[in-house]
């Protein structure tokens, strides 16, 4: 039997990242409030396979916070991260890059995190999966799920938290961006959420510009752009196509006319 | 084709993987090579996202048209098809294709290319991504290009897990997501330069890499260190002296 590309692309990609954020967003309106991290962990737990999710903000150098939980289990491996300063959080948080820990249990994990696997254990937890909160050089937090079983994420289930990170990355930009702009963070016009998580290579160029357009951070530029976007009711690839094609500027122009 | 740069070719890639060595910078290689040694017109490494869609990691060129092109595959196209089938995809005439691939194919002819081999990148019982070819003029592939063109994909397969163990399916997805960070960042990075230097985006990827090797840094570590330094002079350098073309 050949090698198969196992969940690879095609045909319903709009469709999955669109029922991912579609998720996030009917736990939100259940709950009555705009979509949130919370929200996030709470669909993770829902489908994923997983018993429990964090998301973690800020980095281990200064104060780190938990931003949400979903049971006692999974405020308890937050916090040991937190305070032991190790664990699959931190290592992704300094990496950069997931960390998928199937076994908890195997393979010289007490070695590697003698103190959080300890604690892990004797909590329950017999898998552990990191997330880091980025978007290329935008870093905001990390999103953390525990199982009471071991094994390791599906192909599938690891596309879907990807996809909840990704969407936790935008919330939490947003709020810290203090909802501009009509809280872009909120199901906005159709088709906004869904095309952001279409990691278009002209979001990323566009945000760089705007670092330099407008003088700020890459965070800042990130959320400055969705959040014109949503004010111009336009889809955010085809305003990042505009300002990398030089048609739009979001900054003062380097060379005014006259 | 040329034996000795088929040797040089290799002998290349493999000098880079026994050092410490930037993933996005070797696809480029790998891409710039292909292109040479097939002679092709452009190649890009496609890789599959668990996220459900094929993310473009490098080419041999950043001209928007290419670059728009690999975007386009998500739906269809010879690279989702290899990548599905897990068999290499060849089609020497796209004029024929326009059943086959009826967003592709015409958009493939727009963009100037009449013929596409693409090569999955396999790993066991995994097929992680694609090498995809193109050329300009239509006809059939050479087998042996054919041959060499999986040579090329499988190397960048290894190049991809580079240091780790393959000790569990969990290492290639964290090797995997590792490769598409990098890659986000070399995008934010080639467009704040080319805003600051007012150049095109491949000008800028350009110099972001030539840069790196003069100063022996990995390509996404200078990426990363530019975007996030200050409105100063770009590490030191003034504009006119990056756009010298006496850089290596």
């Amino acid at each position: 039997m050949p090698p198969r590309g196992e969940g690879a692309a095609g045909g319903d990609d709009i469709s999955r990242v669109a029922r991912v954020w579609g998720l996030v967003a009917a736990r939100a309106t259940s709950r009555g409030g705009p979509e949130s991290a919370q929200d996030v962990c709470a669909v993770a737990v829902a489908s994923l396979g997983v018993s429990g999710a964090w998301v973690l903000t800020g980095g281990w150098t200064g104060p780190g916070f938990v931003t949400c939980v979903t049971d006692a289990v999974s405020e308890s491996l937050a916090e040991v991260q937190l305070t032991l300063g190790e664990g699959p959080c931190p290592d992704a948080v300094t990496s950069g890059v997931p960390v998928l820990v199937a076994e908890l249990r195997a393979d010289g994990f007490g070695r590697r995190w003698p103190g959080f696997a300890d604690e892990a254990l004797r909590l329950g937890a017999a898998a552990v999966f990191a997330l880091p909160l980025r978007m290329g050089a935008v870093r905001v937090g990390v999103l953390g799920l525990y199982r009471d079983t071991g094994g390791a994420l599906s192909t599938f289930q690891l596309g879907d938290a990807l996809i909840l990170a990704d969407a936790a990355t935008v919330l939490l930009l947003d709020a810290q961006a203090g909802g501009s702009a009509g809280s872009p963070g909120q199901a906005g016009p159709a088709g906004q959420s869904p095309d952001l998580a279409l990691h278009r290579a002209e979001i990323d160029q566009a945000t760089g510009m705007l670092t330099e357009q407008l003088g700020v951070g890459v965070g800042e530029a990130f959320a400055r752009l969705r959040a014109y976007a949503y004010a111009q009711d336009r889809r955010l690839s085809d305003v990042a196509r505009d300002i990398v094609g030089r048609r739009l500027r979001l900054g003062p122009d380097p060379d005014p006319p006259g | 084709m040329d034996q000795e740069l088929l040797t040089g070719t290799f002998v290349d890639l493999a000098d880079t993987m026994v050092a410490d060595f930037d993933i996005i910078d070797f696809l480029h290689l790998l891409a710039d090579r292909s292109v040479q040694l097939l002679e092709v017109s452009a190649a890009g490494v496609v890789l599959a996202d668990p996220r459900g869609q094929l993310r473009l990691v490098a080419a041999s060129s950043e001209a928007a048209r290419l670059l728009e092109l690999f975007q386009l595959q998500d739906d269809e196209g010879p690279c989702l098809d290899a990548i599905r089938t897990g068999q290499p995809v060849i089609e020497p005439d796209m004029d024929r294709a326009r059943q086959r691939w009826p967003r592709f194919a015409p958009a493939a002819l727009e963009a100037g290319f009449a013929a596409v081999h693409a090569i999955p990148m396999r790993l066991r019982e995994q097929v992680i991504g694609g090498l995809n070819l193109f050329r300009e003029q239509p006809g059939a592939f050479d087998p042996a290009d054919v041959r060499v063109g999986q040579a090329l994909a499988d190397t960048a397969t290894i190049g991809l897990l580079h240091e780790r163990n393959l000790r569990s399916s969990e290492v290639l997805s964290e090797q995997l997501q590792a490769a598409l960070n990098s890659r986000v960042v070399i995008e934010q990075a080639k467009g704040k330069l080319a805003e600051r230097l007012g150049v095109d985006m491949d000008t800028a990827f350009t110099i972001l890499r030539h840069y790196a090797r003069a100063q022996n840094l990995l390509l996404s570590d200078l990426a990363q260190a530019f975007i996030d330094s200050g409105p100063a002079d770009f590490l030191g350098l003034t504009a006119p002296a990056l756009l010298r073309p006496d850089r290596p």
